[in-house]
C-alpha cells in the first residue's frame, strides 16, 4: 500500500478537517487578515479616520516621492541586502569547514548554532551594544566609536542570520552525493573545480532559499533597528513605530506599512517558490568527513570556529560579562517592584501564549495535511512583521487596545506557526502504514491520534513549542503597541532602561537582558531537551534544520 | 505527553483570573511623563489624607504619553494626567481625551492652559552652554541664532528630535515663532550644514553629548533651570554653576504644564483632589528642585538654588490653536530639512 | 466468509479496478498476484476499509460492511515494512489491539507475553522494535495481528523486504499459524513461488480485472 493516507478520504474525514481548521482559521482571519485589510484601507485612502491623528492625507506613492521616506526604504532594503552578501560570503566557507571536517566537539558546535534562534532580539541588540556600543568592551579597547554608523545594525543582523546560513549550508552539503564528487576528482578536477562544478549546483538552491529568509528578517526586523539604528540608520519598521507612537501620524504610517507588506510579501513568495523546488532530503551517500590534515586545514578550521565565536557567541557572552561587571549591588538593586512585575508579566504572558499557540498549531497542522492552501496559510504570520500586525490590530479594534485577550491572542498568532510547521513536517514524515495498522487493529481516528500520532510527533511538537516559547518571551513590537503601561514585560523594560542615559541604567539593562536570556534558554532546554533523536524507523538521526525553523525578528 | 499538555493548559487557564487587571477599588491612576518626580513623603501624605492608593504610570515623553492616552481612549489607562503642556493641549482636546472643564483656581496673573487643565508649573526651553568648553574655545558666545550658523561655531549644538522629544519640539516652535517659518527652516538647514547633532531625547543630548558631561557639544537645547540643577546635584559645594542659559531671540520657549482629568476614567473625586494637591503649596515648593520647573501658582516662594536659573525676560509663546493645527506639518518639514 | 462484489476504483482518471468479484472462505488463503501498479494494494485497502470504492460492496458473513470504519471491521492488515510502532516496546506493540478491545493494560500485557512466548520472542518483550531483525519484526507484526482474533487477515507483500532464505522459512511458519487460526486470508504478492507455497487458490489482477489462476 503505497502513498500517503490522503487517498483514503471519507466524508467524515472531511468534516473533521473543517472542524480542525475552524479555530486556526478564525484566529488568522480575525487577528491577521482583517487587521491587514484595515491597514490597507488606511494606506490606500491615506486617512486614518482617527480623531486626534495628524491631519492631512497621504498619497500611496508618498514613500517614493518623499526624500526622507525614500531614504528610509532604500536603506532598509540596502541593509538587508548587505547582510545577505556578508552572510553568504562568511557563511559558505564556514559551512564547508563544518560539513567536511571531523573534529572533536563538532556535534556540540552544530547544536550551538541553533542558539541565536532563541535569543530575543532586544537581548541581541544589547549584546552588540555591550561589545561595540559607547561603553562597549571592544570599542573601548580599540578606541573607536561606532555610534551613528550602520555597522552596529549590520553586526546585529549578522549575529542572527549567519548561523542560519551556516546551518543551511551544512545541511545542503550533506546532500551532495559523494560518488559524484569522487567521479569528478577521478576525472581530473581539483578540489576547487569539484566544488564549483558538482557541489555548488547542488547546494545553491538551499543557500538561495536561506538567503531569502535572511533578507526577510533583516528587512522586516524591528528590535535590532530600533536600538542599534540610531537616528540615521533606522529602518522603515522603526519609522512606522515612531510615526504611530510619537507623532500619531496614522495615515503616513499606514502607507508605509502597506508598502512594507507588499515588499515582504514578494520576498516571501520568492522563498516559497524556491522551497517548492527543493526536493525532500533524499538519502544519498554523503561525502565523508575527515579530520583536518595539514597545517592549512587546521588553520582553516580554527579560523572558522573563531569567526563563529566572534560573531555569534561573543555578543551573548559580552552581556553576561557586563552584567557581571555591574556588580552585586546592581543585581540586588535591580529587582524592584517594577522589575518583579515585568518578570511576572513576561512569564505569564509567555505561558498563556504558548498554550494557545500549541493548540492552534496542532489543529492547523492536522488540517493542513490534506490541503495545500492551509499549508501556505501557515506562512502568513511570517510574512507580516510584528509591527504591521500590531498596528493593524490597533486600527481595527480600537476598543480592544490595552486589553489582555487581544494582547495574548496577538502573541499566540505570531508564535503558533512554529508549532504548525514543525508538526506539519513531522506529520509528513510519519509513515502512513503506522496509522493504517493502528486503524485496522481497532483504533478509531481519535484513538490513533492520541496513541500513535502524537507520541511519535513528540519531538516535532517540542521543537515547535520551543521556538514558540522563545518567540513569546522575546516579544517586543506587539507589547509596545498594544500593552498597558502596567503590563510592561522584561523586553519593554529593557528598552525603557536603554532610553535612560547613564551608566547605572545601562548596567541595569545588562542585568535584565541576562535574566531574559536565561529564561529563553531555560524554556528552550525544558521543552527541547537535547536527547538523541530517532526517526520513525528507529535510526538515530542528526537533526536537520527544517524549513519549519523560522523566527521572528 | 498528554499530561504535560494538560498541565500547560491548566496553568494557563489558572493564570487568567490573576491576570485581569485587578484594580483595587480605591486606586487612583495618574499618567505622567518620565520627568515627573515628587518627594515620596508628599505623595504618601496625599494617599493618607484621601484614603486612596496612588498609582503613578510613567508614559515616556510627554508627546508619547499623550499618544498613549489617545490610542487607548476606549479603555482609559489612567484617571488623571499630568504633563500635558501648551504644545500638546490642542491635540489633547481635539482627540477628546480630557474632561472638558475643571474647577479653576488659577489667578489671573498666571499662565493658563484652557479650561481642561489646571496649570501646575512652567519652564523655559532654551540653550545651555558649558562655561569651561566655551572658555577653552576662545570664542565669544553667539548673540543671535543666525550667528550660530557661522563656521566658527561648527559642531557646537546638539538638539533632541522634535518628533520624539517635547523639548526638541518646543525649541523648534520657538525658532518658528521667533524667526518666522521660512527663515526658521532656512536656519535649520544652515545648522545642519554646520554640524548640528540630532538625538532621540533630551536625556541623550544632555547626559551623553553635552560638553558638561564629557560629550563633544558645548551647546545643548535644555531648560533655563538646568544650571540650577547642576549646582544642586554637584558633589562638591559650588557657588557658581558650570553651565548657564543662553537666551537668544527665537531660541526661548515658555512651556506651561498642567494636570487634568482623563475622559472616561474613574475615581472622579480623588482625581479632583489630586488636581488641588498638585497646586498646593508643598508641592509647588517641592517641584522646583524635583522636576526643575517654576511653580505656576503665583506667590510661591522660589527655592534658594533657583537663583542660578534666572527666568528669561523674552520668550516665545505661540497660541495653542496655531500649534495644534500646524505642529505636525512643521515637524514633518523639519525632518525633511534636517534629517533626510 | 469474505466477499467482494463488483468492486470498482479509479486512480485519477484511469480505471484501476473494474468490477472485481472475489470470495474467500473461512480458513482459506487466497493469493492475489499481479504486476506492480496493478491495484493489488488498493484492493486490500478497500477491503480493510481504508478506502471507499467507487462502486461495489464488501460483505462478510452475509453482512454488508462497505460502510463500516476500519476499526470496526476487525480485519487485520500486515505490511511490507512491518509497521510496528517505534515508540512502543515489542510487548506493547502486540498488546495494542487488545487495549483497543477495552482489555485492561496488565491483562493485555500478560496475554501478549504469552503470545510472544508462542512465537519464541518472549526474550524481546521489553526491547524497542528497531533492535529486532526484519524477520523477527514481521513475526511480531503477525503476533500483533493474530492476538486480536481478527475476522479476516490481509497481507500486503509481507516478505518482500526480507532475504530469500528468510522468506522461505517464514512462509512455512506463517502458513501454519494462519491455518491454525482459521480466518479467511488474502495474500498479496508478486512472487509465484510464495503464492504456491502458502495459498490454496490464486487469482491474478491485470488490467483491472481478476482472473483465476489455480
Amino acid at each position: 500500500m503505497t502513498g500517503s493516507a490522503t487517498r483514503s478520504v471519507r466524508r467524515s474525514d472531511l468534516h473533521t478537517n473543517l472542524w480542525l481548521a475552524l479555530l486556526p482559521a478564525a484566529a488568522l482571519l480575525l487577528l491577521l487578515i482583517a487587521p491587514l485589510a484595515r491597514l490597507a484601507l488606511s494606506g490606500f485612502t491615506g486617512e486614518a479616520g482617527w480623531p486626534g491623528a495628524a491631519p492631512g492625507t497621504w498619497s500611496l506613492w508618498m514613500p517614493w516621492q518623499d526624500d526622507y521616506l525614500r531614504w528610509r526604504v532604500l536603506w532598509s532594503l540596502a541593509q538587508a541586502g548587505i547582510t545577505c552578501v556578508l552572510a553568504f560570503a562568511l557563511g559558505l566557507p564556514l559551512a564547508w569547514v563544518l560539513a567536511r571536517f571531523e573534529f572533536a566537539g563538532r556535534t556540540l558546535v552544530l547544536r550551538l548554532l541553533m542558539l541565536p534562534f532563541v535569543v530575543p532580539t532586544l537581548v541581541a541588540a544589547l549584546g552588540v551594544l555591550a561589545l561595540w556600543g559607547p561603553r562597549g568592551l571592544l570599542s573601548g579597547w580599540l578606541g573607536i566609536n561606532l555610534q551613528d554608523t550602520p555597522w552596529l545594525l549590520l553586526y546585529g543582523n549578522l549575529f542572527f542570520n549567519l548561523c542560519m546560513v551556516v546551518r543551511a549550508g551544512v545541511d545542503a552539503l550533506g546532500q551532495v552525493n559523494a560518488r559524484e564528487v569522487a567521479a569528478a576528482r577521478s576525472l581530473g578536477a581539483t578540489p576547487w573545480r569539484a566544488f564549483w562544478r558538482i557541489e555548488w549546483p547542488a547546494i545553491a538552491p538551499w543557500l538561495m532559499s536561506s538567503l531569502c529568509l535572511v533578507f526577510l528578517y533583516c528587512f522586516a526586523g524591528f528590535g535590532l533597528a530600533l536600538v542599534l539604528g540610531g537616528q540615521r540608520f533606522a529602518t522603515v519598521e522603526v519609522e512606522i513605530y515612531t510615526l504611530v507612537a510619537h507623532e500619531l501620524q496614522i495615515g503616513q504610517a499606514s502607507v508605509l506599512a502597506l508598502w512594507m507588506l507588499g515588499l515582504t510579501g514578494s520576498v516571501a513568495l520568492l522563498y516559497a517558490l524556491l522551497e517548492k523546488r527543493l526536493a525532500a532530503p533524499s538519502r544519498v551517500e554523503p561525502v565523508l568527513r575527515r579530520p583536518p590534515q595539514g597545517m592549512a586545514q587546521w588553520l582553516a578550521l580554527l579560523a572558522a570556529l573563531g569567526a563563529l565565536f566572534f560573531i555569534c557567541a561573543l555578543p551573548v557572552l559580552a552581556i553576561v560579562w557586563q552584567a557581571w561587571l555591574a556588580g552585586w549591588a546592581t543585581w540586588v538593586g535591580v529587582f524592584d517592584a517594577e522589575v518583579r512585575a515585568a518578570l511576572w508579566n513576561t512569564l505569564r504572558f509567555s505561558a498563556m501564549a504558548l498554550a494557545l499557540a500549541t493548540l492552534l498549531g496542532v489543529l492547523h497542522a492536522l488540517a493542513a495535511q490534506r490541503s495545500v492552501f492551509w499549508r501556505a496559510a501557515a506562512f502568513l504570520p511570517f510574512v507580516v512583521s510584528p509591527v504591521t500586525v500590531a498596528f493593524g490590530l490597533l486600527l481595527l479594534y480600537p476598543g480592544w487596545t490595552a486589553s489582555l485577550p487581544l494582547l495574548l491572542a496577538a502573541y499566540a498568532v505570531l508564535a503558533y506557526p512554529f508549532v504548525a510547521k514543525s508538526m506539519a513536517a513531522g506529520l509528513d514524515s510519519l509513515p502512513a502504514h503506522l496509522l493504517q495498522a493502528a486503524r485496522t487493529l481497532g483504533a478509531s481516528p481519535q484513538r490513533t491520534f492520541w496513541r500513535v500520532t502524537l507520541p511519535l510527533l513528540r519531538p516535532a511538537l517540542r521543537r515547535g513549542m520551543a521556538f514558540a516559547a522563545a518567540t513569546a518571551l522575546g516579544e517586543f513590537a506587539v507589547t509596545l503597541f498594544l500593552s498597558r503601561p502596567e503590563w510592561a514585560t522584561l523586553t519593554t523594560l529593557i528598552y525603557r532602561r536603554l532610553g535612560h542615559p547613564g551608566a547605572a541604567s545601562l548596567d541595569q539593562a545588562f542585568v535584565l537582558a541576562s535574566l531574559l536570556m536565561l529564561l529563553a534558554l531555560l524554556a528552550f532546554l525544558l521543552i527541547e531537551w537535547p536527547v538523541a533523536e530517532r526517526d520513525v524507523a528507529g535510526r538515530p538521526v542528526e537533526r536537520q534544520l527544517q524549513t519549519g525553523d523560522l523566527r521572528h525578528a | 505527553m498528554n499530561r504535560r499538555l494538560f498541565t500547560l493548559a491548566a496553568t494557563a487557564l489558572a493564570a487568567l483570573p490573576v491576570s485581569t487587571p485587578s484594580l483595587a477599588a480605591d486606586e487612583l491612576r495618574v499618567m505622567v511623563h518620565s520627568s515627573f518626580a515628587l518627594p515620596k513623603p508628599l505623595l504618601a501624605q496625599f494617599e493618607a489624607q484621601n484614603n486612596i492608593k496612588l498609582a503613578i504610570i510613567k508614559g515616556g515623553d510627554a508627546g508619547e504619553m499623550l499618544n498613549k492616552l489617545i490610542l487607548t481612549r476606549a479603555q482609559p489607562v489612567a484617571d488623571a494626567v499630568f504633563g500635558i503642556d501648551n504644545t500638546l493641549v490642542g491635540k489633547a482636546l481635539a482627540a477628546g481625551v480630557l474632561e472638558p472643564s475643571l474647577p479653576q483656581t488659577a489667578s489671573a496673573s498666571e499662565a493658563t492652559l484652557g479650561p481642561a487643565l489646571a496649570p501646575v508649573d512652567y519652564g523655559f526651553v532654551t540653550l545651555n552652554y558649558d562655561k569651561a568648553s566655551v572658555a577653552t574655545s576662545g570664542l565669544a558666545l553667539p548673540k543671535t541664532l543666525q550667528e550660530l550658523t557661522l563656521p566658527a561655531y561648527k559642531g557646537w549644538l546638539v538638539t533632541p528630535n522634535p518628533a520624539t522629544s517635547s523639548t526638541g519640539y518646543a525649541f523648534l516652535l520657538a525658532t518658528i515663532s521667533g524667526l518666522g517659518e521660512d527663515n526658521a527652516f532656512a536656519w535649520w538647514a544652515q545648522m545642519r550644514a554646520n554640524g548640528l547633532k540630532v538625538v532621540k531625547g533630551w536625556s541623550e543630548a544632555y547626559y551623553t553629548d553635552f560638553a558638561r558631561n564629557k560629550g563633544a557639544y558645548p551647546l545643548v537645547v535644555s531648560y533655563a533651570t538646568s544650571p540650577a540643577a547642576e549646582v544642586f546635584y554637584s558633589k562638591e559645594k559650588i557657588t557658581e554653576s558650570p553651565t548657564a542659559s543662553l537666551n537668544l531671540h527665537g531660541g526661548v520657549f515658555r512651556q506651561v504644564e498642567g494636570v487634568g482629568l482623563v475622559k472616561g476614567g474613574s475615581q472622579r473625586e480623588a482625581a479632583l483632589k489630586f488636581v488641588d494637591f498638585m497646586r498646593s503649596e508643598p508641592v509647588q515648593q517641592a517641584l522646583q528642585t524635583e522636576m526643575w520647573m517654576y511653580p505656576a501658582r503665583s506667590g510661591t516662594a522660589r527655592a534658594e538654588v533657583m537663583r542660578h536659573a534666572a527666568e528669561p525676560a523674552a520668550f516665545e509663546a505661540p497660541a495653542a490653536q496655531v500649534i495644534a493645527s500646524q505642529g505636525a506639518a512643521w515637524v514633518a518639514r523639519w525632518t525633511k530639512v534636517v534629517l533626510k | 466468509m469474505l466477499e467482494l462484489r463488483h468492486i470498482s476504483q479509479n486512480y485519477g482518471a484511469r480505471a484501476l479496478l473494474q468490477d472485481i468479484d472475489l470470495t474467500v472462505a473461512a480458513g482459506e488463503i487466497v493469493a492475489l498476484l499481479g504486476p506492480s501498479g496493478s491495484g493489488k494494494s488498493t484492493l486490500l485497502a478497500i477491503v480493510a476499509g481504508l478506502q471507499r470504492p467507487l462502486s461495489g460492496s464488501v460483505w462478510f458473513d452475509g453482512q454488508d460492511i462497505t460502510r463500516l470504519a476500519p476499526e470496526q471491521r476487525r480485519f487485520a492488515l500486515m505490511f511490507q515494512d512491518f509497521a510496528l510502532f517505534p515508540h512502543l516496546s515489542v510487548l506493547d506493540n502486540v498488546a495494542f489491539g487488545l487495549i483497543e478491545q477495552k482489555q485492561g493494560r496488565s491483562l493485555a500485557r500478560a496475554r501478549s507475553l504469552d503470545m510472544l512466548a508462542l512465537f519464541g520472542l518472549a526474550g524481546h518483550a521489553r526491547h524497542k522494535v528497531w533492535h529486532l531483525s526484519g524477520g523477527e519484526q514481521q513475526r511480531v507484526a503477525l503476533a500483533r495481528a493474530l492476538i486480536t482474533q481478527p475476522r479476516a487477515l490481509l497481507l500486503d507483500e509481507p516478505f518482500s523486504a526480507l532475504d530469500a532464505d528468510l522468506r522461505v522459512s517464514l512462509r512455512a511458519e506463517f502458513k501454519t499459524r494462519i491455518q491454525a487460526a482459521g480466518m479467511p486470508t488474502l495474500l498479496v504478492t508478486h512472487d509465484e513461488q510464495e503464492a504456491r507455497a502458502m495459498a490454496a487458490r490464486a487469482v491474478r489482477l491485470s488490467a483491472g480485472c481478476l482472473e483465476p489462476l489455480w
